[in-house]
Parts: structure tokens; sequence; C-alpha cells
């Protein structure tokens, strides 16, 4: 179940980071989060809690430059002016999308509600676990499926 | 083509978006208010005439469907029209909300192309005289 929902979040995000974003993106290699390549003293991370037939969180952690490129493609705002807020909200808001555009698709006995994003320090995410690297032109993001129930 | 708007969204980023949707939709010209969650939205809504509300569902404090309902029970307010903009999509959460009078729904991700034909539907490209006009109507006692 897990790799469905992966799957799922993995297609998501592609059409909501052309549709949204302006970004094409490619979906690259599954890999442990301290192997990525993402520098994460120089990152911003967020978190979506979701309960259905699978209840977890799923994390999106983006080096910082990403950022201000997804805001300002987002907001159409030049990057230099872009506040914490609103780099902060652009990333939540994206996860948000994503994770909502995946669990329409799944199938399901429960349908899925989602929580509120919540930024998160992306030091305090485990290096070892497991991640699905987003590949932009230039850069690239991680996202990690933590499940803490399966009905 | 002017209207009063009210965006409810617990987002900074994501009303801002909206408003840039708007207006590449042909709704610049309207007057945009904002709330970020169904109690704000109310109070704003106690002060201001709003022709039309674009609505987000998960929201702290209230959220969109306990906001619909306290509109939809509200004599002055319900038959504003209520757009939900949300990032659920399944069909039974939809449904609820058409159920309790909202009048469309739309899921994120959305094109402002998408944004304006749901918009155009239901409130129609009634020109600024013809709504300002519409509105001193229901305030003449």
């Amino acid at each position: 179940m897990k790799k469905v929902l992966m799957t799922a979040m993995t297609n998501s995000i592609s059409e909501v980071m052309e549709i949204m974003f302006f970004m094409p993106v490619e979906i690259g290699p599954e890999t442990i989060l301290n192997d990525s390549g993402i520098n994460r003293n120089n990152a911003l991370a967020c978190r979506l809690n979701f309960t259905g037939d699978i209840t977890g969180n799923i994390d999106l952690i983006s080096p910082e430059p990403l950022v201000a490129e997804l805001a300002s493609n987002f907001l159409g705002e030049t990057k230099g002016e872009l506040t914490w807020e609103q780099q902060f909200g652009t990333l939540s808001e994206m996860l948000n999308m994503v994770c909502g555009n995946a669990l329409k698709n799944v199938k399901c006995k429960l349908p899925y509600h989602l929580g509120i994003p919540q930024m998160i320090t992306s030091t305090d995410l485990d290096g070892t676990a497991k991640c699905t690297l987003i590949e932009t032109m230039d850069s690239k993001m991680a996202l990690l499926l933590s499940m803490i129930k399966s009905e | 083509m002017s209207y009063s708007i009210l965006i409810v969204d617990d987002s900074m980023p994501m009303r801002t978006v909206l408003k840039r949707s708007l207006a590449a939709a042909g709704y610049g010209s309207s007057r945009i208010l904002e709330a970020s969650n169904g109690k704000e939205a109310l109070k704003v809504m106690e002060g201001d005439w709003v022709d039309l509300i674009l609505t987000d569902h998960n929201m702290p404090e209230m959220n969109g469907f306990s906001f619909l309902k306290k509109v939809k029970a509200e004599a002055l307010f319900k038959d504003i029209p209520v757009v939900v903009i949300s990032t659920e999509g399944n069909e039974s959460k939809i449904k609820e909300f058409m159920n309790t009078g909202a009048s469309g729904y739309m899921t994120k991700p959305f094109t402002p192309e998408a944004l304006r034909d749901l918009i155009v539907s239901i409130i129609g490209k009634a020109d600024y005289e013809e709504s300002i006009d519409d509105r001193d109507d229901e305030f003449d006692f």
C-alpha cells in the first residue's frame, strides 16, 4: 500500500508542478535522505498528516533557493522580495495540493482526510529515512512518506 | 464586470494566487475581501456585502464545511453563492458540500480558465452598474 501511495504522490507532483508552478519535474530514484545531495542546513521542510485506509504523514524538503524559485513562480513576485511567510506558505500549499491530488486517485475504503501543513525543522528529519527525489532542471527536493497505521 | 468577492483560505500564498487568477479570469476590477478561516469570514460579512465566496475547506478555527453551513443557515447570507476550492477531491466530500448548498467545487490544482468558467456559470458576466443597482435594491428597507 505504501508503494501505491508513493506512486500516486509522484504522479501528482508532476501535475501540480506544471499547472501551478510552471516548472516541469522528473521523478528521480528512491534514496536515503543523507545520500540525496540536499543540504538539510540550507533547506525548508514541511509535514502533512493524513488519515484514512492508511494513517501517516508526508514530508517535503527543498533547498531554500528552489523554494524561492517556486514561490516566485507561484505568486508572480521577484525572488528578492519574497518574505519567509510567502516561501514557507508556498511549500506548504504545494505539499497540500500534491497530497490531495494524489489521495483522490487512490482506491480506499475509508476516505482520506488531510491535516493542515506544519513547518518542521529540516535537520530534525531522519537522515537514514528513504525518500523519493523530485528533480527540476537545476535542483531537487525530496518526498518522505511515513506510515503510522494501516487499516 | 465588478463584484465583491470574498476569498477564505488560511494560506496567504493561496489567497494571492486566487486574486491573480481572478484578475486573469477577467475579474480584476472586482473588490476582493480576504479571511483566513470561516470565523474570520463571517466577521467580514457582517460589515461588507459579498457577491461571491471562494472558500478552502481545511482551515483552523472554522473549516470550510462549518462555514458553508453557517452561511446557508443565515437569512441574509443564504443566497450568496459559495464555491469550495480544496485539495480534497473525494466524491463523498464533494457531494456533502453540494448537498449543503455549495454552488461549485473545484479541486486544486486548477487553471485560471477553469476558475473563470466556474465563476461565470454561477454569477455570470453582469456589468458593474447592474451589480450596484441590485445591491441598492437589497438594502432598500
